[in-house]
């Protein structure tokens, strides 16, 4: 893995970004985002954040890059080390309560199989799962997961390990890049399930994708996402508080050797708003929400969200 | 007087009620309205809708719905009742349901509670119809009629024997699957909202039978009422007679129990209110002060 290479990438870059107001005429040239890093001089009026930071708009896309291109090798040791396994429960609660894939004969020919969109799940974590769970559970084998990132190199290490799956190479799994925020490759209403499982805070416009989600889901179609939240009980939130400040950074640097980004990762956890603010989002883009319309997981820690897009009357 | 007479009705306030009456059901039918497909965003409210809740009785405002689904999850609920007596209470039912409602197989996730919102919607939409059939069916006449009495002669206990055996009739169309359907409602995470739901059809039936009580009683009547009807919901699934005859029977012999238990618990108090009194005068005649 080009580990070595795209971290010294994300030190540049923000060696680059702290320097830049001393060192304007200085052009700096990074391999993956030369272009970015050039005309943000006339982006600069709209800014968002990154992390505890402020930065344009524009900038925070290969920011965030950066960061997952940094992180994805050792994407999966450092997630059961910082949340001492629970992502997997998280995940398994996640696809078994979404229970892919359908155990009836299908009526019609759209009925076949679902067509699931998994945005942001470059390793394939929930992908996988989802396609283990229609198999296996519901005996389904035409259900298929579409996985798009924006991240090149996630990708990557999702193409890798589904080798080892039975999907590798078959029409059920497909891998794309692209932004959530705009996907013009894919259809109005041709997607039944769309996830999106710890990636939407990274996002720089997470209405603009929610709006996206709407468009791309069939009539009916679900939109579920799992996100980390805020903790309810302000003791556990504490404890969780510390944990994240002080050790997951640590984690970070001893076991990925990349203290900023593991801070990244903390910061933009403590930005992302609330279960309420979010469903609020969700029902702004135009979908109805089951119930409460988010479950609370570990005490809130992360939070799983839904929305249904609305049939059209007849 | 003359003044009073003037003043009296402003202090009633009573052109207002109406009012606040059609302001409840013009809330009821927004909240029903369908979903718009791509509603404007000024018309969405940042909150879920939420049903009104009101946590008293009156007689002076619309009753609430039954339940609180929305227009979607009530039209699919209701399509994959129709698929109960062959499916049961399950994800299978609830599928087909979403199909026959036009949504995809993965709409069913607008139910949070999946099978047990299905037992929910039966429990609910079939006390709903008790209701029905008590205000607008004329079901005391027909019962009044059976036992050859006028409507007016049925006494209260009369008419809850009636509700609860109606109710129980309802069931017959489920009877193979209720077990499951029980089972389901006395898993630990659905006990409380199973009771609710059980206390919401006991006081139904006593408010439709027309009891008024305020005291104590108010508590032991439902109390009463609910274990005659949970029990007689066990017999009912282990009742082969196509009439549900046993069960019919079941509810008798409970409703005479109840009574004998009462008539006790009468005696009872009856009998310690008597030893205490002895028990008190012998003391004063020994000369203690109480």
């Amino acid at each position: 893995m080009s580990t070595m290479s795209t971290r010294s990438a994300w030190r540049a870059l923000h060696y680059s970004a702290k320097r830049r107001a001393f060192q304007p005429f200085t052009p700096y040239r990074c391999f993956s985002c030369a272009n970015r890093a050039q005309d943000q001089k006339t982006d600069n009026d709209r800014m968002t954040h990154f992390g505890f930071t402020n930065v344009p708009e524009s900038e925070k896309e290969s920011r965030v890059g950066a960061v997952f291109s940094s992180v994805a090798a050792s994407y999966d040791r450092m997630n059961d080390l910082m949340s001492l396994g629970i992502h997997r429960l998280w995940k398994d609660h996640f696809v078994r309560s979404l229970n892919p894939g359908s155990c009836l004969p299908a009526m019609t020919a759209d009925q076949r199989g679902w067509n699931i969109l998994d945005i942001a799940g470059g390793t394939g974590d929930i992908a996988f799962r989802m396609l283990d769970h229609a198999t296996n559970v519901n005996h389904d084998m035409e259900t298929r997961v579409t996985i798009s990132d924006i991240n090149a190199d996630m990708l990557a290490e999702g193409r890798k390990r589904s080798l080892d799956t039975p999907y590798y190479n078959t029409s059920r799994l497909d891998f794309v890049e692209a932004n959530a925020e705009h996907m013009p490759h894919i259809p109005d209403s041709s997607v039944d399930l769309y996830t999106v499982v710890f990636g939407i805070r990274n996002f720089t416009d997470k209405q603009a994708a929610l709006n996206e989600a709407y468009r791309v889901l069939k009539p009916g179609g679900v939109f579920a996402c799992m996100e980390f939240s805020k903790v309810d009980n302000p003791v556990l939130d504490g404890i969780y508080k510390r944990w994240n400040f002080s050790a997951i950074p640590l984690i970070g640097q001893v076991v990925a050797g990349d203290r900023d980004s593991y801070q990244y990762l903390v910061e933009s956890i403590e930005r992302f708003p609330s279960q309420e603010e979010f469903r609020g989002m969700i029902q702004k883009a135009g979908f109805m929400i089951p119930g409460q319309g988010f479950e609370n997981l570990t005490g809130g820690i992360a939070a799983i969200h839904k929305g249904i897009k609305p049939i059209a009357k007849a | 007087m003359a003044y009073l007479t003037r003043t009296l009705p402003k202090r009633v306030f009573t052109p207002s009620l109406p009012q606040s009456i059609r302001q409840t059901r013009a809330i009821t039918i927004t909240t029903l309205q369908p979903t718009p497909t791509r509603p404007t965003q000024t018309t969405r409210t940042s909150k879920p809708r939420q049903l009104p809740q009101r946590t008293y009785h009156s007689a002076l405002h619309a009753r609430l719905p039954d339940h609180s689904y929305t227009n979607s999850q009530t039209a699919i609920l209701t399509s994959a009742l129709a698929h109960v007596p062959a499916h049961g209470f399950t994800a299978t039912a609830l599928t087909l349901g979403a199909r026959d409602a036009g949504f995809l197989d993965v709409s069913v996730q607008l139910l949070p509670r999946a099978e047990f919102d299905l037992i929910l919607f039966w429990l609910a939409s079939r006390r709903g119809l008790l209701r029905g059939q008590v205000e607008e069916g004329g079901l005391f006449r027909r019962i009044a009629a059976e036992k050859g009495k006028d409507i007016h002669e049925l006494s209260v206990e009369e008419r809850v024997r009636g509700l609860i055996l109606e109710r129980l009739r309802m069931n017959a169309e489920v009877k193979g699957v209720w077990q499951d359907a029980l089972a389901q409602m006395s898993l630990l995470a659905n006990i409380p909202l199973s009771l609710t739901e059980l206390h919401a059809l006991a006081s139904d039936i006593l408010t439709l039978s027309g009891d008024d009580a305020v005291d104590a009683t108010w508590y032991t009547r439902r109390l009463a009422v609910s274990a005659i009807y949970a029990s007689a919901e066990v017999v009912m699934t282990r009742d082969p007679t196509p009439d549900l005859v046993e069960t019919e029977a079941f509810v008798e012999r409970r409703f005479e129990d109840r009574k004998v238990i009462a008539d006790k618990l009468i005696g009872i108090g009856q009998c310690a209110g008597f030893g205490w009194n002895t028990a008190i005068g012998l003391g004063r005649s020994w000369g203690l002060k109480i």
